[in-house]
């Protein structure tokens, strides 16, 4: 009796019905890819993080407002500047040479226009 | 605290849970795709495993149980074994899974569950015990009569081909 019990007990373990091998790929497949999307947010997480931390340490010495404070001036000095001075214009540059005043050039470009449309392309002669 | 991946080694976990499920719900595309929601599920709820509660398998056949049993019931047709007269043109070890089978697939959900818990997922007594809220010597017992139930039925049925020497895995 006992060795009857033992041998069906054998003999459901060795046929146990195994998966595909298909199955079997693709399920290991996912679970690999799912502790890689868990890795990689879990790298975003250290950065932040590390970002807050330097912040805070930043934040504990007065760096913040040290920073604060150099933008601050740097924005007071061109404000100081453009009003003291003003914005210089130069109208004697080589780009204006090069390219004249760019109203100008459209003035000619609408005579041109209007030039050729009077006299056509002159007539091919060979 | 460190977290233990319960995934870490998938693929005996995979063997084991289909196994479980193959002998649940018959072997086949419905035993893969409960499988492959098992894993699924298992990915999503991750966190929730709980090591001092058990090992990951015993996790992961929890989850499959409740697929299994939250399913919607679909007929169920028993596995046809081959007559005795085509035995020579199969291998014998593809009779054989198909009469044991065939015979699981006869009996009683109860027993077909101890007989998967046990044999397909290979859980111990003791860990079935804990799946199914019993005591170990309960589930011993209830072990013993389902393979005396099996064993009825694989009666009623034919002996399955006896395996050749060799032919052993």
């Amino acid at each position: 009796m006992r060795d009857k019990r033992t041998n069906l007990e054998t003999e459901l373990r060795a046929n146990r019905p195994e998966p595909s091998r298909e199955l079997v790929h693709r399920l290991e497949g996912r679970v690999r890819e799912g502790r890689r999307s868990r890795a990689g947010s879990f790298r975003v997480a250290f950065a932040g993080a590390l970002a807050v931390g330097v912040l805070a340490a930043l934040a504990s010495v007065g760096g913040l407002g040290y920073a604060a404070t150099a933008t601050d001036s740097a924005v007071d000095k061109a404000k100081q500047a453009v009003r003291s001075h003003g914005v210089l214009v130069v109208h004697k540059s080589p780009s204006r040479d090069q390219y004249g005043n760019p109203k100008a050039k459209k003035a000619t470009k609408a005579k041109k226009k209007a030039k050729g449309r009077r006299f056509a392309r002159p007539p091919f002669t060979g | 605290m460190l977290r233990i991946d319960p995934l870490r080694n998938p693929e005996p976990l995979i063997r084991r849970v289909y196994g479980y499920v193959a002998y649940r719900i018959g072997d086949g595309p419905d035993a893969e795709d409960i499988t492959s929601e098992t894993f699924e599920r298992a990915l999503r709820y991750k966190k929730s495993f709980d090591p001092q509660k058990g090992e990951p398998l015993a996790w992961l056949i929890g989850i499959a149980r409740r697929l299994i049993e939250g399913r919607p019931v679909t007929l169920e047709l028993a596995i046809e074994v081959p007559d005795r007269a085509d035995a020579g043109d199969l291998q014998d070890d593809t009779l054989r899974r198909l009469a044991l089978s065939s015979a699981v697939s006869h009996l009683e959900p109860r027993d077909r569950d101890l007989i998967a818990l046990r044999y397909g997922a290979d859980l111990t007594a003791r860990q079935i015990a804990e799946e199914l809220n019993l005591r170990t010597n309960a589930v011993e017992v209830a072990l013993h009569r389902a393979l005396g139930r099996l064993r009825a039925t694989i009666g009623e049925q034919g002996d399955p081909p006896v395996r050749k020497e060799g032919t052993a895995r």
